[in-house]
């Protein structure tokens, strides 16, 4: 029986510790909280008021029985010795290690961002922020409603502009559009990084009166005088506004250092997920160094690529995202992949309701993968042949 | 001066634009950005961000697929 100790119990560290046959592995999953918490439910909280108990399951019930659980916080992880320190002075030895413990988020970098965060709540840093949030605006009567971005690297690529969308929904059912402007700045040269895509953002935007700044990368709020400045030099006014912080890799302490980046990241070979310099770790989902989408999607194709390849299967992930983008009842899938930019995409309810089924079906995927596991290949084996073929959807 | 690579060929979206965008938030005045890239939409966003952010391109070569943009970093404030 070979031991395999996952750190974090998130999208990336549920599957594969539900993936791994409990013939032959032993599997302990660490994780701080003893909740899982659907992340993309941020959106559902903060700008359609569904309550947040919605989207919190016991993390012991989504594992499998068999699946060991450690309640409690890594605090250091020893590579050479292979060895995992926790808070409560835990030492787990292991076969194989999996660093799934995500981005951590730094409201402390940028001046003023704290304290923004305090008094309006986000979309992005718990769920109880996005409650608070919600509220804000449920209160907000006219002015500007600024989504800006502090750094480009942040999880969920559309998630600002999924905020920007619904929330101008939830102030044009209010009766408000007229009264609130709705403003999303982005710190890339269009509307999304994918110029593919901000061509088919854009007209979405213009059609609701929502005002777009492109080369803004959030760097200072003044909360006094109610603007935010750019590292480009540029200040934008708001009444209530949201900044996407920068994020990091894991903070606790990992032996050697240098299998971190400068971000923080966790160091992988982004087609097998091993951490570089390792054959027995591993790393997956928003705390590597993958130069792809931070979304549970690779969160996910990386658990099945990793949960293979520890029974002896040569799987490789091929850098595919398929970061879901909703409007008011419609939606899309940004599909790109490590050799291919964004496919043109166009938004339709179909995808929407598709969207929708997923979120849905969110719980039973990470408790089930073996049964989901058939779906989403079909899913994924049939739209990257439109990516091969060029072709759009 | 510092010298900081950014290695974005084979990179899935969001693409080299970012991971540009990223390095120049954490880059001072004197420094030079080295961008590869292998997505061909690169070469018109590192020329619209030049034009707007004033920072100086050196140099811009296509070589067997790969972008490669070279950025001094003059404009931060």
């Amino acid at each position: 029986m070979k031991k395999v100790v996952i750190l974090g119990g998130g999208g990336g560290g549920a599957i594969l510790a539900n993936l791994l046959p409990r013939e032959e592995f032993q599997v302990t999953v660490v994780d701080k909280s003893p909740l899982h918490f659907f992340q993309p439910g941020n959106l559902w909280i903060a700008f359609k008021g569904v309550k947040k108990e919605k989207f919190l399951r016991p993390l012991r019930e989504l594992l499998k029985p068999h699946v060991n659980f450690v309640q409690d916080e890594v605090v250091e992880v020893d590579l050479q010795n292979r060895s995992v320190k926790t808070r409560n002075g835990k030492q787990l030895g292991y076969d194989y290690v999996v660093f799934a413990t995500g981005a951590e988020l730094d409201y402390d970098a940028l001046p003023g961002h704290r304290k923004l965060l305090e008094t309006y709540g986000d979309f992005y840093s718990s769920p109880e922020n996005a409650e608070k949030l919600y509220k804000t605006l449920l209160g907000m009567n006219s002015g500007r409603f600024v989504i800006a971005v502090a750094d480009p690297i942040y999880k969920c690529p559309p998630g600002p502009h999924k905020g920007t969308f619904l929330s101008w929904e939830l102030f044009s059912k209010r009766g408000l559009s007229d009264k609130v402007k709705v403003v999303l700045a982005v710190p890339v040269p269009h509307a999304y990084p994918s110029k593919t895509i901000a061509d088919i953002i854009e007209p979405e935007l213009n059609a609701r009166g929502i005002e777009l700044h492109t080369f803004f990368t959030a760097n200072e709020i003044d909360l006094d005088n109610k603007k935010i400045i750019s590292l480009e030099g540029e200040e934008l006014s708001f009444d209530v506004a949201t900044v996407i912080p920068p994020h990091r890799g894991p903070s606790y302490s990992v032996t050697p250092e240098s299998v971190k980046d400068g971000n923080g990241y966790i160091k992988i070979d982004k087609y097998t997920s091993k951490v570089e310099g390792f054959d027995d770790a591993f790393a997956i989902g928003d705390c590597t160094n993958a130069p792809t989408s931070k979304s549970g999607v690779t969160a996910h194709l990386q658990a099945e690529v990793v949960a293979a390849r520890l029974q002896g299967i040569d799987a490789k992930y091929s850098g595919r995202t398929n970061c879901p983008l909703i409007t008011d009842g419609k939606g899309l899938f940004i599909i790109s992949d490590y050799d291919h930019p964004p496919i043109p995409v166009r938004f339709s309810k179909f995808k929407r309701l598709m969207e929708d089924f997923f979120v849905a079906t969110y719980w039973s995927a990470i408790r089930y993968p073996e049964f989901w596991s058939p779906v989403f290949k079909a899913y994924f084996e049939a739209t990257d042949e439109m990516i091969r073929k060029g072709e759009g959807w | 001066m510092p010298e900081i690579t950014v290695d974005a060929r084979g990179m899935a979206c969001p693409g080299p634009i970012s991971a540009l965008t990223r390095a120049y938030r954490n880059a001072n005045n004197g420094d030079v950005i080295i961008v590869m890239a292998t997505d061909p939409g690169f070469e018109p966003d590192v020329k619209a961000w030049i034009e707007r952010t004033k920072n100086e391109l050196l140099e811009l070569k296509k070589e067997g697929g790969v972008i490669t943009a070279k950025i001094k970093v003059v404009a931060k404030k």
